[in-house]
């Protein structure tokens, strides 16, 4: 199947080199898209996370060791594996700006797409999300509260892209073609580091343009051919060996 | 009217086609998909208008600019601030759950008073305000107060209340700023460290977590990534000279591994190497230095940190290259530091002409006090909250009558937890002024609620690691809840009914001053602006050569294994416990169910017989903690690492009862020299469990 082709594509070029794993950009994203804390977040495969920062490790042994952070949200896959499988269309991938939509009121908590999903990206709600009695007085308007019984997803803080639009319209500009900057996901506005740049990876005036063509740049598993809509960089070759698990001999790119 | 067989078939496809067409089938199943999602149990989000609101966090070390975004009145996001200087566009793990910590169920909302058979009972604030100003007028002459608020002008407030209740004793919780005080001191020097981080084009920490907790952790972190540009070589190298490979390491461009509590040596190693290429200084005692150092060469430093001598030298020589590098010394977990060990990192710095110069160390102004008899902050360094503690411990002193507690949590975030509660439990009576009902709550005979960071109207004045003096206001952005009352404008009330008098009758005033005091305009302050001062103060320093010496006497830790305390502000501070939110971010093998997990490489792994989540209990003669055991290659041979911020006893069901308190691990020594409490360096027995 041909991916579909987009004027506007929304990427993220993370630079592995420059995150600390300090897990501002996590926190940062449950607020800003309402996830409900939990009391005991130390079983990951049942915890909602719509961004984890993984650990990788050189696997050297001290003194020769080397560690590494990656942040991963939701790729937007291009070819996204989790679209052709839901059975009523929760999921598409449809609008300009090629961001993955998940619309949880018509999601019937079947599953399918986290089976399909290669990234781990999907989340199902075991549980009802409770906060602590006043904590709900937290939660921001612009994304609604999921129910148990769906799936959901990281969405590239979709609220904020619209947001982005109604602005650049009531300002008269064209909203197809935001300026970089103007849209960013809540974990690139976060990161202490600026390890997460995002924008428009077909507009040559956004900083992503050029990242994403780094010869350092890589995607997460890209023989697979979901083509993510999200960039790794690292100068490290054994960070971009891991990211698509490359044989010992293989030649990586960059 | 007969139906054949045919007809029946156009009929059901008929109905069937009918079904397929109309819409009312789909559309109540998507009714029905809607209507069994909307329970009313699940809260709905509630619009409103818009707002921002520049601030700064009381809560995170890291003293981090911030933008709130207010939806109608409710705070409902804590954003990066990109015009502060301590936010420079990110926020730390800490900060961004501030607005979620507001409902934490932790929080206390009423005054509580413990009751004979030791439940707390809420108490109105008339109760309050009698029973304190009764025992704190009997306690007269016998009185202590302890502060955890590291910038603010609150504590000018709260040593002068001490001060005119007839005593010396108020005490700052201890952190990175003591020691390095202590150590400009004993250079001869004034005002305050300050590192300008951003100038510099070589970046070295030794021990210090400049990239997740030390000091200005966010604007250092602004530098960092100036540093590196997204995708390319760094501009400027970042190296990290530590026993775990932490946040810091992470980003560095290179990591050292040395032994915990090495750090002074490892500076000397360097300063060794400078002398002898070159490099030398007026102070007055550059030769007692310098033949100091002498001693500490290579091989030495070596075997002493366990660092390569080969890689002490290729350092020496980068930082020789460097026109502008910069020295940062610390501890590894934000406390404890011996001040020989900033002093020695100073050293380097002198030796490299880091004084005074873009790039390296500055000297910044501190501005005198504007209460009444309040204590200097110079005076305030000068205090030893643990020392003090220890000699009432050992019967050197007596207990106080009353101890007061302001935003400071010792009972947890003491070296030796439990035996500090022990001492505490002598004084007879304690009060705390406290958001969070913390373990010194619980050890506290009244609790008193004071509003949050994001409630009140607070300061911040040149934390230590800033690279400039500078001054800000915390503003108040959301409604104080009824029943909690701010601390300082309470404690300048209760000054005026015991007829102490401190000059101010209302905290705005204080605050008003301390901005003058600062050169600061206080219309642009509560409009959200930052005042930075360029000053710096000049000064000719020593070396401090006879206090280096006498630190690096102190005897090495007992134990076979050497702890290596690991802090991050994700995981919150003593006051804060771990935010609700923050718990997603604890790692897998960091902590299961309530069960912590400790670090080590494989090679003490093996030398230890366990292997990854065996159960251990490392233990030394200030406590023990059962733990299971991960491996991970990042840490000197030879050393566990232990997270800090679990195994809290108080708090809500987001921190309580998970895992274990590392505190109780670490042994409190004395400083030959200085005689400051030092917790850096302390040893551990591990066995299976
Ligand atoms: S906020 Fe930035 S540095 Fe921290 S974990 Fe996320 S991407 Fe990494
Ligand atoms: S990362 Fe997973 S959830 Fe996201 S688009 Fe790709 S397949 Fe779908």
């Amino acid at each position: 199947m041909e991916a579909k082709e987009f004027k506007v594509r929304w990427v993220m070029a993370i630079d592995i080199d420059k995150c600390t794993g300090c897990g501002a950009c996590m926190v940062a994203c449950q607020a800003e898209n309402n996830l409900a804390p939990v009391e005991d977040a130390s079983f990951k495969l049942r915890v909602m996370n719509w961004l984890v920062v993984y650990e990788l490790s050189n696997k050297q042994p001290f003194p020769d060791h080397d560690i590494a952070y990656l942040p991963r949200p939701c790729m937007q896959c291009g070819n996204p594996p989790c679209v052709s499988v839901c059975p009523v269309i929760a999921t598409d991938k449809n609008e300009e700006g090629g961001i993955v939509s998940q619309v949880t009121p018509r999601c019937i908590g079947c599953r399918y797409c986290m089976a399909a999903c290669p990234y781990h990206a999907r989340y199902f709600n075991w549980f009802d999300p409770s906060w602590p009695e006043g904590m709900e007085k937290v939660l921001t308007p612009d994304v609604s509260v999921r129910p148990r019984g769906v799936v959901e997803k990281c969405t590239f803080c979709h609220h904020r892209f619209m947001q982005a639009k109604d602005k650049a319209i009531v300002e008269g500009r064209d909203p197809e073609a935001l300026n970089d900057g103007d849209y960013v996901t809540s974990c690139a506005e976060a990161c202490p580091n600026g390890a997460i740049v995002f924008g428009d990876v077909n507009n040559p005036d956004h900083a992503v343009y050029e990242l994403a063509r780094s010869q350092y740049a890589c995607r997460l598993l890209e023989r697979l051919h979901a083509d993510p809509q999200v960039y790794y960089i690292s100068r490290r070759e054994w960070v971009r060996r891991q990211l698509d698990n490359y044989l010992e001999n293989e030649q990586v790119k960059g | 009217m007969a139906v054949d067989r045919r007809g029946f078939l156009k009929f059901v496809t008929g109905v069937s086609a009918g079904i397929m067409v109309t819409p009312v089938p789909w559309v109540l199943l998507d009714d029905l998909s809607i209507w069994t999602q909307n329970w009313p149990w699940i809260p709905s989000n509630v619009d409103g208008p818009n707002t921002f609101v520049s601030t700064v966090s009381k809560l995170c070390p890291s003293c981090v600019g911030m933008k709130v975004r207010l939806v109608g009145d409710r705070p409902v996001r804590i954003l990066p601030d990109d015009n502060h200087p301590l936010s420079k566009g990110g926020i730390s793990a800490l900060a961004v759950a501030e607005a979620q910590m507001l409902h934490s169920p932790a929080r206390v909302r009423r005054p509580l008073k413990r009751s004979g058979d030791g439940a707390y009972v809420a108490i109105s604030w008339e109760e309050a305000d009698a029973l304190l100003a009764e025992k704190l007028g009997s306690a007269k002459g016998s009185l202590a107060c302890v502060s955890g608020d590291e910038t603010g002008t609150i504590n000018e407030v709260l040593s002068a209340f001490t001060a005119r209740a007839g005593s010396q004793n108020f005490y700052l919780m201890p952190s990175e700023i003591q020691p390095a005080a202590k150590a400009l001191a004993a250079m001869g020097g004034e005002g305050q460290f300050g590192y300008d981080i951003e100038n510099s084009d070589y970046v070295l920490a030794i021990g210090a977590n400049i990239l997740e907790s030390w000091g200005t952790a966010i604007r250092n972190r602004a530098a960092f990534k100036d540093a590196h540009p997204h995708g390319q070589e760094p501009t400027v190298p970042y190296v990290y000279v530590g026993a775990v490979q932490g946040n810091t390491a992470a980003g560095a461009d290179k990591w050292i591994a040395i032994k915990p509590g090495t750090e002074g040596a490892f500076a000397l190693g360097l300063a060794h190497l400078l002398i002898k290429s070159g490099a030398s200084s007026y102070a007055s005692d550059f030769s007692a230095f310098a033949s100091l150092a002498a001693g500490y060469t290579p091989e030495k430093v070596a075997e002493l940190t366990g660092a390569s001598a080969d890689g002490i030298k290729a350092l020496a020589a980068e930082l020789q290259k460097a026109r502008r590098p910069l020295v940062i010394t610390g501890s590894e977990f934000g406390q404890g530091t011996p001040v020989g060990t900033v002093a020695a990192g100073m050293a380097v710095n002198l030796l490299l002409g880091g004084l005074n110069r873009p790039g390296g160390v500055k000297l910044l102004p501190v501005a005198a006090p504007v209460v009444d008899s309040a204590l200097s902050r110079a005076q305030m360094m000068e205090k030893d909250f643990v020392a003090y503690l220890s000699r009432i411990n050992a019967g050197k002193e007596k207990a106080p009558e009353a101890m007061l507690f302001y935003e400071a949590n010792p009972a947890y975030g003491l070296p030796q937890a439990d035996k500090m509660a022990e001492v505490l439990a002598q004084v007879p009576f304690k009060a705390t002024f406290t958001t969070f009902l913390d373990e010194t709550a619980m050890l506290c005979d009244l609790v008193l609620p004071v509003p949050m960071g994001l409630e009140r109207l607070d300061d911040v004045a040149t934390p230590y690691g800033s690279g400039s003096a500078l001054y800000c206001l915390a503003r108040p952005v959301a409604p104080m809840p009824a029943n909690v009352r701010p601390a300082a404008d309470y404690i300048l009330g209760l000054a005026g009914k015991l007829g102490y008098s401190l000059g101010f009758g209302k905290w705005e005033d204080v605050l008003k001053a301390k901005a003058q005091a600062m050169g600061a305009n206080w219309k642009s302050l509560m409009a959200g602006d930052v005042f930075v001062s360029t000053e710096t103060v000049g000064a000719s320093l020593s070396f401090g050569a006879d206090l280096i010496a006498k630190s690096l006497t102190a005897k090495t830790a007992e134990g076979d294994f050497a702890l290596a305390p690991v802090h991050k502000l994700n995981m919150g501070t003593a006051k804060t416990a771990i935010p609700p939110y923050n718990n997603k971010t604890i790692r897998r093998w960091e902590l299961q169910g309530s069960e912590i997990y400790v670090a080590m490489n494989g090679a003490t792994a093996r030398k230890l017989n366990v292997s990854k989540h065996d159960k251990v209990v490392v233990s030394n003669k200030s406590g023990s903690i059962v733990a299971r055991v991960n491996v991970f290659e990042g840490i000197m041979s030879d050393t566990v690492a232990v997270l800090m911020g679990l195994g809290h006893t108080a708090f809500d069901q987001f921190s309580k009862g998970k895992g274990e308190n590392v505190m109780q691990l670490l042994t409190v020594g004395f400083e030959p020299g200085s005689g400051q409490s030092v917790w850096a360096m302390a040893g551990v027995n591990i066995s299976k469990a």
